[in-house]
């Protein structure tokens, strides 16, 4: 499965969805969509996600099933929160100048 | 479960240099304590066979005759000099929430390269060529003759112990990073810091720990 693309190849900014598409039926809808905010993570930082959820939000599960230890895990969480908060950044800012 | 995790990019690959250097990434809390406690305990007994002190956090001196008791409570003043100090930066400095556990048991467990070289200060040769140097430098007469074999002993012997020394420090650094997750200028500053101020205060209490022995000795 093709990976979805979410900076510009050109200047690097934040890609929009411009069409969606109904496999089903064919009905394509046009706009301007923000992609959702953990889209734009990496696929690693997307599958660490997935798996925290899986395991209940629990660091413990986690680093048991990565076969990591503790601190390890929490420090590649605290990576992505930190991810998370920079690309959430520009939306508050664009969202404090266009009210 | 475990099938699902594996599928995803998550999972590392353990390569032999993570084993050798960032151990911690796999091992910290109570594991690397029990872990690194058993490897204090191993080094104790042979420093206490050798008389290998390690009187400070880096220091490893051949030395008098004493307890095993002594030898233990040296390695536990040196990690609890450098542990305390890393801690307390670590709960100012970083923004993680750190737990205690990991701080003190991956310090522990980095001092594992000292258990080689309490190995390799046991030979004799190490005392006979260390105490004919003092006395050359010093220029007092002892009844000491040494060898070629017992120089080869002594030059092979300082080699490892630099060696170790500056794997455990590597170790240390890695263990500090890892359990209380700071990067960069600022972990290098506070555990230069601590590093030094813990070397003062593991000195001072070792000290204090042989005037104490040496009065209950008279």
């Amino acid at each position: 499965m093709k990976l979805l693309p979410t900076a510009c190849p050109a200047c690097n900014s934040q890609l929009k969805a411009k069409s969606l598409i109904c496999a089903h039926c064919n009905t394509e809808i046009q706009g301007e969509y923000e992609l959702p905010v953990l889209t734009r993570l990496s696929p690693e930082d997307q599958s660490f996600i997935l798996e925290f959820i899986k395991s209940s939000g629990s660091l413990k599960e986690m680093a048991r099933l990565l076969r990591l230890s503790y601190p390890t895990v929490r420090n590649r969480l605290d990576e992505i929160i930190e991810r998370l908060k920079k690309t959430e950044s520009p939306e508050e800012n664009n969202g404090k100048e266009n009210p | 479960m475990n099938e699902t995790v594996n599928n995803t990019k998550t999972l590392p690959r353990r390569s032999s240099g993570q084993w050798l250097f960032n151990p911690f990434s796999f091992v910290a809390g109570y594991q690397a304590l029990f872990l690194g406690l058993g490897i204090m305990l191993i080094s104790a007994f042979i420093g206490f066979l050798g008389n290998t002190h390690f009187d400070g956090v880096l220091d490893v001196h051949t030395g008098l005759e004493a307890p095993l008791w002594v030898f233990l409570a040296e390695g536990i003043i040196d990690w609890m000099s450098l542990a305390i100090p890393l801690f307390f930066f670590g709960l100012i400095v970083s923004t993680s929430s750190l737990r205690i556990i990991d701080v003190f048991g991956t310090q522990v467990l980095a001092r594992w390269p000292y258990i080689v070289t309490s190995v390799v200060m046991l030979p004799e040769a190490n005392r006979r060529f260390g105490v004919y140097l003092i006395s050359r430098f010093t220029s007092t007469d002892t009844s000491v003759t040494v060898g070629y074999i017992d120089m080869l002993i002594f030059i092979f012997t300082m080699l490892v112990a630099i060696i170790m020394a500056v794997w455990m420090v590597a170790l240390m650094y890695r263990a500090y990073v890892v359990s209380c997750n700071i990067k960069g200028v600022r972990a290098i500053v506070t555990f230069i810091i601590s590093l030094i101020g813990a070397e003062v205060l593991s000195k001072l209490s070792i000290l204090l720990l042989f005037e104490r022995l040496s009065g209950s000795l008279h």
